[in-house]
């Protein structure tokens, strides 16, 4: 079937509108970064006419920006790793064995979602404050990682499925036990699902503010989230260059691994929702 | 039940222990004369309804969510069936663009939609260059505030409901299609009684998730307006924060808490219901 050219024209016309959309929010905030203060109130949607690289001056040689960073990719790749070595055996477990509670733990895995973050906090600093935890980076792990398990699980279990049993039959039968098995058959062929609960853990951890903002009490243990929301505190004219600056710094890292991480983000995403 | 044992342990300590530590917050009360909180019993709860800013809040968070997540239904459907269309071009291209909104952190779109709605901001400018005299004061504005709030929260949701109904699009057979083609159904025949349907799981958990994300949500508000002004677009969470880490009332917090996890499974228990018919 053909389509009519006019309807053609019309249909790309109608997704470059959407897309705009979607886009140019994200390009103000690119003009911004390169704009003086004046400039950004003079004209504020104009491209940026003389390009100033004040702003990233301002945001990493002066405050916290570049120890707030560090903390943020601590606690970011902490936990990823510990995601993915909790939810590797819990996702296998899920998917070949039937025990006793197995449905009631994947419903329990969905009711996760539904518990709101406040009563969640108040809990968990409880728990954290016997430990000492509180205001450290430790303890913002553990948060984090709680919160990217119950989905980090489901979609593990979702890519194991697609695995055909016989493979760890063979090798069980030739003496291999359940652990290696899962080491050295299941993993290697699940690494997009592994790609995927990382890249989803990734964002998961460097994007949030809630946890962040109640634990972290000083300066110097913020993570990028907390440090930009701290821009609008401070009273008086907001610094929108070097706000626009940093929140720029702290999006493209995250921007890049998430361009090279998608494909299997959404596959696996979308693989566990359509079955 | 070796495999299983680490992350049910884990899940138990970061999870259902805590959640019930929480809960169990809402039956003590802050005493600022003694610095301590003191068992209270359901005070919190009697205190709640007669708190004509936690029933405000309620309806704000019901009305942000429900509006927040048709829009952004309503206008992911639209683009992933054009994203799904064999006569668009760069569709790959166009794909991947979509998606840029979901890899930028809360923060940072609250941030940038603050920027957008400042009353001498862009939108504001292009309007004036429109001719529209009188200028909305978006965030300051009782009756606008909300609703600012809300057009952010469409923005930031919409790739990933796109994705995800682009997938459930991407899973129909071409022959279903044919076949309502050749029986002579319109356009949007094919779409309610066929299409949407086939892909009713995928619909369902879109729904859910983004309900339950959209009304949990805490970063855009708090940016963008913190509930202000005079709690114009106060939502739950918000509050509960407020009452929580603003004036120490832990055990206020946990009562709105409990209010919003009992909306929360209610809508698990809906979607469950459906799902195992």
């Amino acid at each position: 079937m053909r389509m009519h050219p006019v309807k053609q024209v019309l249909l790309h016309v109608a997704v470059l509108v959407m897309i705009a959309f979607l886009v140019f929010p994200v390009l103000l905030l690119v003009f911004n970064s390169l704009k003086t203060q004046t400039q950004i109130f003079e004209s504020p949607m104009g491209i940026p006419h003389g390009v100033t690289w004040d702003n990233f001056r301002t945001v990493i040689t002066g405050g916290t920006f570049l120890i707030n960073f560090r903390n943020s990719a601590i606690v970011a790749f902490s936990t990823v790793i510990l995601a993915i070595i909790v939810t590797a055996p819990a996702g296998y477990a899920l998917s070949r064995f039937k025990f006793r509670g197995r449905t009631a733990f994947s419903m329990w895995l969905l009711a996760t979602q539904a518990f709101p973050g406040i009563i969640m906090v108040l809990g968990l600093f409880t728990v954290l404050k016997v430990y000492g935890q509180i205001n450290t980076l430790p303890g913002l792990v553990i948060m984090h990682t709680s919160f990217a398990l119950p989905f980090s699980i489901w979609l593990l279990k979702g890519y194991f499925d697609k695995i055909p049993i016989d493979l760890e039959e063979a090798a069980r039968i030739d003496g291999c036990t359940r652990l290696r098995a899962l080491v050295k058959i299941i993993l290697p062929l699940s690494v997009p699902g592994l790609l995927a609960v990382g890249t989803f853990s990734l964002l998961l951890s460097w994007n949030e503010f809630f946890f962040a903002l109640v634990i972290m009490r000083t300066n110097e243990n913020w993570t990028l989230p907390v440090y930009l929301s701290r821009f609008l505190g401070s009273g008086g004219v907001v610094q929108w260059g070097p706000l626009s600056a940093a929140a720029l710094l702290v999006t493209i890292p995250m921007f890049v691994l998430f361009l090279l991480g998608q494909r299997y983000l959404v596959s696996g995403l979308t693989g566990g929702a359509i079955k | 039940m070796p495999f299983i044992a680490p992350a049910l342990a884990i899940l138990c300590f970061v999870s259902l222990y805590p959640l019930i530590q929480g809960v169990s917050r809402v039956f003590y009360s802050f005493r600022a004369l003694t610095g301590k909180n003191v068992y209270s019993g359901l005070q919190n709860f009697v205190l709640l309804f007669r708190d004509p800013v936690f029933i405000r809040a309620l309806l704000n968070s019901l009305v942000w969510t429900v509006t927040s997540v048709a829009a952004m239904f309503f206008i992911s459907y639209i683009l992933a069936t054009m994203l799904n269309s064999r006569h668009l071009r760069f569709r790959r291209a166009f794909r991947t663009v979509t998606l840029i909104p979901w890899a930028l952190p809360g923060v940072v779109v609250s941030l940038i939609w603050r920027y957008i709605f400042l009353s001498s901001g862009p939108l504001n400018t292009a309007l004036s260059s429109l001719g529209v005299i009188h200028l909305p004061a978006w965030l300051i504005d009782t009756h606008l505030a909300l609703w600012t709030c809300i057009i952010a929260n469409i923005w930031m949701g919409i790739p990933f409901v796109t994705i995800m109904i682009l997938a459930g699009l991407q899973s129909l057979e071409g022959d279903i299609l044919e076949a309502a083609a050749i029986d002579g159904a319109s356009y949007l025949q094919t779409q309610l009684r066929i299409i949407i349907p086939s892909i009713k799981k995928v619909i369902l958990i879109i729904l859910t998730l983004e309900s339950i994300w959209t009304f949990n949500s805490f970063d855009i508000v708090y940016v963008l307006t913190r509930g202000g002004p005079a709690n114009a677009s106060m939502t739950l969470p918000l509050y509960a924060y407020t009452w929580a880490y603003g004036s120490q009332q832990a055990g206020y917090g946990a009562a709105i808490g409990i209010i919003i996890l009992l909306i929360l499974l209610s809508v698990v228990v809906l979607y469950i219901r459906e799902v195992l018919q």
